[in-house]
């Protein structure tokens, strides 16, 4: 009871945080939103982001994010699942996550050389008989990068679920006659539910907004949300407009947390 | 059939961790092109890094990038503390989750977004974009991830730990100073790296809210990757990576000595 | 000096609009092991924590040493506390953990090692002060937290259900030391419990509470023998409770019949509660017994065999006996007019007092 008051003393520095860099910011962005590029009230913003260009965009973001997402999940799950059996699992997950320590625009940067015409990949192709492929600026390449920087986050959240499960849950599971796979559907699987979660909304959310890799290895193009508000801020300087396109994704994020929550429960 | 299955598992994760490092690998190895770009591997040499160590330009960024991580590592982590600590003792719990979502809307919010807001931010503040803007960036963005660390600590902590304290004759702050802080303090260490690892790693947010004349690794290399990089950078990079992984691996092997247990003689 | 070291002044405790504590009083005198026992929620633990400084009373005033302590926070209290979990302190080791209060207080390193060293030697634990509390067992543990509270020679020691934890052979183990290092100390021990046994076994004074009064207090052979109401009768060892008549002073009738006892002091006809403990009744022939019954269950307890029986009236009758009976038989109880306690309905403990003081005379 007594420890209220050195809570409240501690609660000045993190209230005036809050206030100045996550209250302060949303209403600015809402604000903005409604000016146009001289700064007078508009609801034009809103209106052009239903014309087709934009309507698109917010599609194709939508696409990649679900397919980036989902492969990160098919790939990422058996990954955590095997790393949870190994021996020195904390070893293997530190060596895991560690590539994701090395600024990713470099590692983009990389495959720009790994997957280019003269890169190696290439020329294995070659050498197997398939011929060369062009495998840079497009959608294989930003989906591949994309996966390549977010499957630590669909990894990581999920082998922790694994971790969390109580061993004899499996051996009641097996003693109550289910086989490896019955154990698999019907334990582990529900029980890493919250682990998906995680990972689905640390991977889907990111991947919406992408925009550098998208000017790096996806031929300049400007495909995703992410970009377009890159685009308007930095580029046309068109505030407005950009505020418009970030609230809509804001809103877009907070229904795609809500509904993960609710599927998952 | 066992055997079978275990050697499809074995080279699973072997080709995902193949992936995984073949950029850094990639990268490493053209730092020694003698040829100048990442196409075509001519001949063995230590140009690169060579030229690296006498490049102040590129010693200036790496400076900056180092810089605003600690500071504002440093920074966050003290301001978490006290944001963890202050959601900790709230009773109420309708005001500690709305406290707690407040605190994690940043964490969740795509860096395009927070970039973008920051940079509206600082422009109606009249802060002038640079140094100054980017650390406070950096700061406001490491909180929530602080405080995320630290708070299962706290929950975990037995309350009477606390009661024990004070019945003991301590004072609040000596229960801060004395029994909270050392409890937590495999939490804090956690959020100061988390924090200085998401400065080192940021690439966005600093994107929109630095000025002319004040980089960071990240924003160099993406203006310089438009028009190809220079190899120094590879050799930067693997500089870098070696560093990180000697430290890691480091860190790993003591700590799993100290504690025995760590190692998990799991099947 | 006065020889009562707390007092509690009709002290009421509410948390969030439940009464935890309802107009308590009573006081506790120096140098004697006191319980409080009862269930879980009784106000027990509340009453611990208002003495320890860790809440406030909603009304009433608490003193110590006869200074009202209801705006003190626990730092500043003479009261140290051996908690549940017993609550050391994971980063500081066993010396650390006990020289923690000293540590506050910035006694002389030479004094700190001296007082722990003897602390530790108190508590059987020589040789145990650079072990991390990681490494001792939950009986080393509680003995460390013994430790940490005596060393800083408090006026009153609080133990909240200190011992629940332990399994049972080290339980009893640790309710002889505790007794004995109470008397060792001669400083007042305030012991919290659900365990009559333990209450029993240890206490020179017992309250027994229940939603948040207290329904008796007194020495445990006052309070086994002469039970106030239902509630305690129940809750202190095990008992036989069955509706009755008082037809005049020592007469009473339960059980459809007439029996002398020894209560004296209600009125003519006067409803009440009869009360015989399972180790008061002997089992006889259906013929010499006293009250008929038949044998519904038998159970052997190691010691005495317990065995249930009901009489015509659908009764229960618990005996503890060492000899054996065979189930479904029927049998005789036996027992003396001393054994039958009688209890009125509703009586207060104050009222109880009176009328016991009444017929002593």
């Amino acid at each position: 009871m007594k420890t209220k008051n050195f809570g409240r003393f501690a609660l000045i520095p993190y209230a005036i945080w809050i206030v100045l860099f996550v209250i302060a910011p949303l209403l600015l962005i809402a604000y903005n939103s409604f000016l146009d590029i001289e700064g007078n009230f508009t609801l034009l913003n809103y209106a052009k982001l239903f014309s087709p260009v934009y309507m698109k965009m917010m599609f194709n973001s939508f696409l990649y994010a679900s397919i980036v997402t989902a492969v990160s999940l098919l790939v990422g799950y058996p990954v955590a699942y095997l790393l949870s059996r190994t021996k020195h699992k904390r070893l293997w997950l530190v060596l895991m996550i560690l590539p994701s320590w090395i600024n990713l625009l470099l590692k983009t940067y990389a495959f720009l050389g790994i997957l280019g015409t003269e890169g190696p990949v290439n020329a294995f192709l070659e050498a197997i008989g398939i011929g060369g492929q062009q495998l840079l600026f497009n959608d294989f390449s930003f989906i591949f990068v994309s996966t390549y920087i977010f499957i630590p986050f669909m990894i990581l959240p999920i082998f922790n679920a694994i971790e969390k499960i109580n061993p004899s849950l499996i051996y009641a599971s097996r003693d109550l006659g289910a086989s490896n796979i019955t154990t698999f559907q019907r334990v582990i699987f529900p029980l890493t539910k919250d682990g998906i979660q995680s990972g689905f909304q640390l991977v889907f959310i990111p991947t919406l907004s992408l925009f550098m890799i998208t000017r790096l290895i996806a031929g300049n193009r400007v495909i995703t949300l992410g970009t377009a508000i890159e685009q308007h801020f930095l580029v046309t300087q068109d505030w407005g407009m950009g505020s418009a396109i970030a609230v809509v994704l804001i809103i877009a994020m907070a229904i795609v947390m809500y509904a993960t929550r609710k599927i998952m429960k | 059939m066992e055997k079978q299955k275990k050697w499809f598992a074995n080279s699973y994760l072997l080709l995902v961790f193949a992936i995984l490092y073949a950029p850094i690998i990639f990268l490493a190895i053209y730092s020694f092109n003698s040829g100048g770009s990442m196409v075509g591997f001519e001949e063995f040499t230590f140009e690169w890094y060579q030229e690296l160590f006498t490049d102040t330009r590129l010693f200036i960024i790496l400076l900056n990038t180092l810089v605003v991580a600690l500071l504002s590592a440093t920074i966050a982590t003290i301001v978490g503390i006290a944001g963890a600590l202050a959601i900790h003792t709230i009773e109420n719990t309708k005001y500690k989750s709305m406290l707690l979502t407040l605190n994690n809307i940043l964490i969740v919010s795509p860096d395009v977004i927070i970039g973008a807001s920051f940079l509206i931010l600082f422009t109606v503040m009249g802060i002038s974009l640079g140094f100054f803007s980017v650390l406070l960036s950096h700061i406001a963005f490491s909180i929530p991830i602080v405080v995320i660390m630290i708070l299962p600590k706290l929950k975990e902590m037995s309350p009477s730990l606390i009661d024990a304290a004070q019945d003991l004759g301590a004072s609040r702050w000596q229960v801060i100073s004395r029994v909270i802080l050392p409890y937590i303090t495999s939490g804090i260490f956690a959020g100061f790296f988390t924090a200085l690892t998401f400065s080192l790693d940021d690439f966005a947010v600093t994107f929109f809210v630095t000025g002319n004349g004040f980089n960071t690794l990240a924003v160099e290399v993406y203006s310089l990757a438009r028009q190809g990089i220079s190899l120094k950078i590879n050799a930067l990079s693997t500089i870098i990576f070696m560093i990180t992984l000697i430290l890691v691996l480091g860190y790993y092997f003591l700590s799993t000595r100290k504690k025995p247990v760590m190692i998990g003689g799991d099947e | 000096m006065s020889n009562t070291i707390i007092r509690f002044e009709n002290v009421t405790k509410v948390f969030d609009d439940h009464i935890v504590l309802d107009n308590v009083s009573f006081e506790i005198e120096r140098g004697k092991f006191y319980t409080l026992l009862g269930p879980s929620g009784c106000g027990k633990t509340t009453i611990l924590r208002l003495i320890a400084g860790f809440v406030e009373p909603t009304q009433g005033n608490i003193y110590i040493d006869e200074n009202c302590v209801n705006k003190i926070p626990a730092n500043l209290r003479p009261v140290n506390t051996v908690f549940q979990d017993y609550a050391l302190f994971p980063h500081l080791n066993v010396f650390e953990n006990v020289a923690f209060g000293l540590r506050i207080k910035k006694v002389s390193a030479h004094e700190v090692k001296e007082r722990v060293a003897n602390a530790l030697k108190f508590v059987n634990l020589e040789g145990f002060e650079n072990r991390e509390i990681t490494e001792m067992s939950g009986g080393q543990r509680q003995r460390v937290a013994i430790a940490r509270a005596i060393v800083n020679q408090p006026q009153l020691v609080l133990l909240d259900e200190p011992l629940s934890a332990l399994d049972l052979k080290l339980r009893t183990e640790m309710q002889y030391e505790l007794r004995e290092l109470q008397q060792r100390l001669g400083i007042t021990f305030v012991f919290v419990t659900h365990d009559q046994e333990e209450a029993l076994a240890m206490s020179d004074e017992i309250f027994v509470l229940n939603k948040g009064t207290i329904q008796q207090s007194g020495t445990p052979t006052d309070i086994y023998d002469e039970p106030i109401n239902r509630f305690v009768a129940d809750f202190i060892g095990e008992s036989n409770i069955v509706e009755g008549t008082m037809l005049a002073d020592n007469l009473v009738s339960f059980a459809n019949r007439t029996f002398d006892c020894v209560d004296m002091g209600f009125n003519q006809n006067e409803p009440v509660e009869v009360i015989i403990r399972p180790e008061d009744l002997e089992m006889t022939s259906a013929e010499t017994g006293k009250i008929p019954v038949k044998v519904d269950s038998q159970l052997f307890r190691g010691v005495h065999y317990e065995i249930c029986c009901y009489d015509d009236f659908k009764n229960e009758w618990l005996v503890h006996s060492t000899k054996k009976v065979e189930v479904g038989s029927t049998i005789g109880l036996d027992f003396d007019p001393e054994a039958i306690h009688i209890m009125r309905l509703g009586e207060t403990e104050a009222e109880f007092d009176k009328r016991l003081e009444a017929y002593e005379d």
